[in-house]
């Protein structure tokens, strides 16, 4: 189980994320929801240990991840928003370079790495140039890094970026079936139609805090609205989107 | 029109910043980091060397030189200028011609593309420009006082001053427009994918010409040695003497055997500006659509993956890692090429000369051959060092920092293997090959365990400030001052190693010396081994960012 407790993070003295608790249970799949700028890539980091929080503390199985921050990399696997890689490296380089920078055994990670290149379709460019992939090949490499350790923990931010419609039904099915196999899967996305179907549980952050914690179901007979679009507009949008594109129409036109 | 013109003054200053400040790859620097230090480092360079140069003259005054000396220091001057503007030609080889992402980043704005190629030109001249001016700051002002010919008036000694600023200018000019008119050519002969592979080769042996011509030219700036016919030849190809031909024609000092030289300057300028023109006239307008319609890279092209191990997972992951960096990055060979090339060469003319005094010794293996194994152990893992410390995807290594699943040290064990792997290795297999063909076995086996004792004494040194994985790391441009301590061994360092190449040749000669000193290395290198774990034990976590000393971070109150 993941817990953030209480977490903030300033940037000179801005707060990034504020207050922020939350609970990521082993065999759930927890939407992590917000507008851009809501500080959702901020929390992923600082679970990731990229960042460290200014104040507040972050859990997993019941232990604070920064007094072993190194037990706690060997159990997560994670996905980043932007998919930087070493793009001087083969898809196949890049996948041995991560199995030996985690550790793994040669014959087994090997082994691991050839069968997901080949069930994400990149076995045949596995030995091509990063820098000729395109956006959702890269996306697939991300994806075989953050996965061939059998991470006990899944982090993912902005998963579907870049795949096409046949390797999204891919991943919307792994990501189910990573979380019946007791996995831990905390899962950002701005495609709430997806959300609203494989997560059980949703966090919505707006401006860095969080306003709702809660199964879609109670929140939407809570809210009394139908979608999840109709809660995440209610409560982490704050404009009219209507208005705006007006608003906007007229100034070009102008 | 007025209007029309201000927009395009107003772009033409928005992409000369932007492609001027392109000589420096942005990304690769720390988020602590200021471009513009770095340009004052090497301005301040530059503009040392020259009040160093003339400070001769500034305490002594110029008073009445020899011709062949005033000669010498004409041609000194005019070919190290030459040089500086070439290097940092070849050295922004990659900017010279608009690239995919200018094309596609520029295509769709309403940007001529007159304006752009005026951009990008004289953003291009900017940088070997402000070396060459830094270069002869004091020197262009003291030097042409001495250069005055002997029944030169006061019009006469005036004259000097701009002949020799305007020779100055076209010699750097010459190889400025020369490299452009090479790379020009092959870019619109050739096929884009086969041009962008040749670029980084032909960019290297240009490199590697410009640094051997310097310190490897022949000195021939006496009336006899550049009439003499047997020297003919060598003269039609060495552009340094054209123009020192083309700076006594300026001045009005000219000898008759400078006169065919002269002319050969004023073609050869003339040639390569023609070319340089021509060549991107014709990148600008029959290339660019080809960048938009070719890919950089060709998608297919199959390779073998190469994965040995070596020893731990770890070990092999950063080592196969950093060699695949070094081959594949041209940045990164570029800089290690220019660190190797300048130090060799540096160290080979050196020892040309008979302020060297190194002289081969009949018994055992010669001095010569010792003092340049060990400048080449030295020279390879400082420049390892160098080029270790700038990071090839600052971006990218979130993938290093969420993998560290092992200590500190565990990383600082793997990069010293890597090092000894690329730098010691390569370097005492050479040395083995050359050395074991000509002198008796026990020697040369004494002489290589002494180098490798030096290689891991000096990758321990490195070691030491270098909390790191090599090339994932942001770079601090003048923190480690590592360029600085290179460029000072260099000039500082050389002559005591002679003394040390001397005495490692007696020590050799006698088993048990031979032995003793093999043994003061060995305890020497495991001193500062332990030293460096103990350091390397107390860092718990790798430095992936630099930041400046605690005591010059701004406060951030806001």
């Amino acid at each position: 189980m993941l817990e953030v407790r209480n977490v903030y993070k300033l940037y000179s003295s801005i707060p990034a994320v504020e207050a922020v608790s939350f609970t990521a249970r082993a065999g759930e799949i927890t939407g992590y929801l917000g507008a851009n700028g809501s500080g959702k890539s901020t929390t992923m980091k600082m679970i990731t240990g990229l960042i460290e929080p200014t104040s507040g503390q972050i859990f997993f199985d019941g232990h604070r991840i920064a007094d072993d921050l190194m037990t706690f990399r060997q159990r997560m696997g994670y996905v980043p928003e932007e998919p930087h890689l070493y793009t001087h490296l083969s898809g196949m380089e890049y996948l041995v370079m991560v199995s030996q920078l985690r550790n793994m055994d040669r014959k087994s990670a090997l082994e691991r790495i050839h069968g997901l290149l080949r069930l994400f379709g990149l076995h045949g460019d596995r030995d091509v140039s990063i820098s000729s992939y395109s956006k959702g090949m890269r996306q697939k490499i991300l994806l075989s890094a953050a996965l061939m350790h059998n991470p006990d923990l899944i982090l993912l931010d902005e998963p579907f970026s870049g795949l096409d419609v046949g390797s999204s039904l891919i991943l919307r099915s792994l990501i189910e079936e990573l979380a019946a196999r007791g996995k831990v899967v905390l899962f950002s996305s701005h495609e709430l139609e997806t959300v609203e179907r494989i997560c059980s549980h949703i966090v919505i952050l707006h401006r860095g805090k969080i306003v709702a914690d809660d199964s879609i179901e109670r929140l939407r007979t809570l809210m009394a609205l139908p979608t999840l679009e109709g809660i995440f507009s209610q409560l982490a949008v704050e404009q009219d989107s209507v208005a705006i594109s007006r608003e906007i129409a007229d100034l070009i036109h102008a | 029109m007025h209007n029309d013109w201000a927009v395009r003054k107003l772009q033409f200053r928005v992409l000369y910043r932007v492609f001027f400040m392109r000589v420096i790859d942005l990304e690769l620097l720390s988020t602590d980091a200021d471009p513009t230090r770095l340009f004052g480092q090497f301005a301040t360079i530059f503009t040392s060397i020259s009040f160093f140069f003339s400070l001769p003259i500034i305490l002594l005054g110029g008073g009445h030189m020899p011709m062949a000396s005033r000669w010498t220091a004409e041609h000194f001057f005019i070919e190290t200028t030459m040089t500086v503007a070439g290097l940092i030609a070849v050295l922004n080889w990659d900017s010279a011609f608009p690239d995919r992402r200018d094309v596609l980043v520029l295509a769709p704005l309403p940007v001529r593309a007159s304006t752009l190629l005026l951009a990008k030109i004289s953003a291009l001249f900017a940088a070997p420009g402000l070396a060459m001016i830094a270069l002869n700051l004091f020197i262009g002002l003291a030097w042409p006082l001495v250069f005055i010919s002997d029944d030169a008036g006061f019009l006469g000694a005036l004259r000097s001053w701009p002949a020799y600023w305007v020779t100055l200018l076209a010699a750097g000019g010459f190889f400025v427009f020369t490299l452009l008119a090479v790379q020009g050519l092959a870019a619109n002969l050739l096929p884009r994918q086969l041009f962008l592979r040749l670029s980084a080769f032909v960019q290297a042996g240009a490199l590697c010409l410009l640094l051997s011509v310097y310190f490897l030219e022949p000195s021939l700036e006496s009336p006899a040695a550049l009439t003499a016919p047997e020297n003919q030849r060598l003269l039609a190809w060495l552009p340094s003497y054209w123009f020192l031909g083309l700076f006594q024609q300026l001045n009005g000092s000219m000898h008759p055997a400078l006169a065919p030289l002269a002319r050969r300057a004023w073609i050869g300028l003339a040639v390569s500006v023609i070319g340089a023109v021509a060549a991107l006239l014709l990148s600008y307008f029959r290339m660019l659509p080809k960048v938009v319609e070719q890919p950089d890279i060709l998608p297919g092209a199959r390779t073998v993956t190469w994965a040995p191990g070596f020893g731990s997972s770890l070990k092999s992951a950063i080592t196969l890692f950093s060699l695949r960096t070094l081959l594949r990055s041209r940045q990164h060979r570029m800089i290690l090429s220019f660190y190797l090339g300048i130090g060799l060469a540096i160290v080979v003319g050196y020892i040309k000369t008979p302020f060297a005094g190194v002289t081969s010794t009949n018994s055992g293996i010669s001095t010569v051959f010792l003092l340049a194994s060990i400048l080449m152990m030295i020279l390879t893992i400082l420049a390892i060092r160098v080029v270790a410390s700038i990071p090839i995807s600052l971006r990218t290594n979130w993938i290093l920092r969420v993998t560290q699943v092992r200590p500190a040290r565990h990383y600082q064990r793997a990069v010293r293997f890597s090092w000894l792997a690329l730098g010691v290795a390569p370097v005492l297999f050479l040395l083995a090959g050359a050395f074991l063909a000509a002198y008796p076995w026990r020697q040369v086996l004494g002489h290589l365990v002494t180098m490798l004792l030096l290689g891991l004494l000096l990758i321990e040194l490195c070691l030491y400030t270098f909390q790191k994985i090599p090339f994932a790391c942001s770079y601090l441009p003048g923190k480690a001052n590592i360029h600085f301590a290179f460029w000072a061994f260099l000039l500082f360092f050389i002559r005591w190693l002679k003394d040390g190449a001397t005495f490692e040749g007696r020590m050799l000669n006698d088993l048990l010396s031979g032995m003793l000193m093999i043994l003061f290395l060995a305890i020497a290198a495991a001193g500062v081994r332990w030293l460096t774990e103990v350091g390397g034990s107390s860092a718990g976590e790798l430095l992936f960012e630099e930041e400046n000393a605690a005591e010059i971070i701004a406060l951030k109150l806001s």
